[in-house]
């Protein structure tokens, strides 16, 4: 049995091969169209993956896409009611492509030839889905991302071939987005350069009492004993325009958004170094939370659990 | 005969060519004034009237009575039909 995934409409499109269960082909769209972060449609890297396997797409029995347009685009209309009228830049640029191609996903694929069952999965449920392939057979699932649909952060567990997640956190609080924003505070580019804010915090001061930036930056986020947190919009943009941080948060900060050919200095590396130490320390409440809330059974004692994470067995 | 009738291939796209960049023009702005208008009415009414009965889309301030912000996985359902539905 043959199983394509496909993902596309936000950044990197890929498609993905499955085989009897098992990955044969997977590969992103950019490397084709030779457009860094290309978000339209995968044909060429599905043609690519078809071509591995020396079928065609009529060979192929499900197509799973990787969230729920409709439900995404909920989200995206409440963001436009709670923040009108500052959201009407977006509305007009945004709107025409949610009608052109982001909810018109399922005519793209029939448009391919295929004319059997096209599955759309819960986004976080995707994430999720990694258990299906971890060695593991039960395992206490997290995942934490900028946003799907609604969600932004969500826990569970995995037993044999079963997923269930229990609670999750929304939009517009996100561990993902924060990351981000400070990324586009610092003069990096979003959904691109956040490897480089992670590096450049090893460079700045990593610890809590000394680093200036640390309590500020605390500000933005009330995290609570179980992890969850919610952000203070107030400091941010994403919720309404292109801008991810505001001026607020450049007043937080001490100073305006790095323009990216700007020298950076040590306050930068601090704020950096700051941002992670916050991420970590929200990411360790989570999981001690998640593995004392999400099933894992009753094989799983107090010692394998410290085990699983001294072992650092987090896919 | 045939350079002739090139000639007048090549007046005609010459025709072509200034209604053509008049005309997407003419749909930007056809466009833009029919965008606007369903976020003023559709999107501007809708809002204000939520607003004026205190109705939140959002979640945008931090609320520090709460114990918690985890909130039950809104999509529980593993029926299968559920999975072909985009919503």
């Amino acid at each position: 049995m043959y199983v394509l995934g496909i993902s596309c409409f936000y950044h990197d499109a890929s498609a993905a091969l499955l085989k009897d269960g098992k990955i044969v082909a997977a590969v992103q769209e950019e490397r084709f169209t030779r457009k860094k972060h290309d978000i339209s449609f995968p044909k060429n890297a599905i043609e690519y993956c078809l071509k591995n396997q020396n079928i065609s797409i009529k060979d192929i029995d499900h197509i799973g896409f990787y969230e729920k347009p409709l439900l995404k685009f909920e989200r995206v209309l409440y963001q436009h009611l709670e923040i009108f009228p500052r959201s009407y830049k977006t509305f007009i640029k945004n709107i025409p492509l949610w009608f052109n191609e982001k909810l018109r996903v399922l005519k793209i694929i029939r448009k391919l030839g295929y004319n059997k069952s096209v599955f759309f999965i819960h986004h976080h449920m995707t994430h999720a889905a990694s258990f299906l392939l971890s060695p593991f057979r039960k395992a206490a699932i997290l995942t934490i991302d900028g946003v799907g649909e609604w969600t932004t952060t969500a826990y569970g567990y995995g037993d044999e071939n079963e997923i269930t997640l229990l609670k999750e956190l929304q939009f517009p609080s996100s561990l993902g987005l924060l990351y981000s924003t400070i990324t586009a505070y610092l003069g990096f580019s979003v959904n691109n350069s956040e490897y480089k804010v992670m590096g450049l915090s090893a460079y700045g001061d990593m610890n809590k009492k000394t680093n200036n930036y640390y309590e500020k930056l605390k500000q933005v986020i009330d995290v609570k004993i179980d992890g969850s947190f919610r952000l203070d919009m107030s400091y941010f943009g994403y919720h309404y325009g292109n801008k991810m941080p505001s001026k607020n948060l450049g007043g937080l900060l001490g100073g305006k958004i790095r323009k990216s050919n700007e020298e950076i200095t040590q306050r930068h590396k601090d704020i950096a170094a700051a941002l992670q130490l916050i991420t970590e320390e929200v990411i360790i409440k989570i999981l001690n939370f998640v593995l004392e809330d999400a099933y894992l059974g009753p094989e799983y004692s107090d010692l394998e659990i410290k085990n699983f994470l001294d072992n650092n067995l987090i896919y | 005969m045939v350079v002739r009738k090139m000639k007048w291939r090549e007046f005609f796209n010459g025709l072509k060519e200034g209604p053509k960049a008049f005309g997407e023009d003419i749909s930007i702005i056809i466009n833009l004034i029919i965008l606007s208008v369903v976020y003023i009415i559709g999107v501007g009414l809708t809002s204000i009237i939520a607003k004026i009965l205190g109705k939140h889309f959002l979640e945008l301030k931090i609320d520090k009575n709460k114990e918690s912000y985890w909130m039950k996985f809104q999509f529980e359902s593993r029926k299968k039909e559920e999975y072909y539905r985009q919503f």
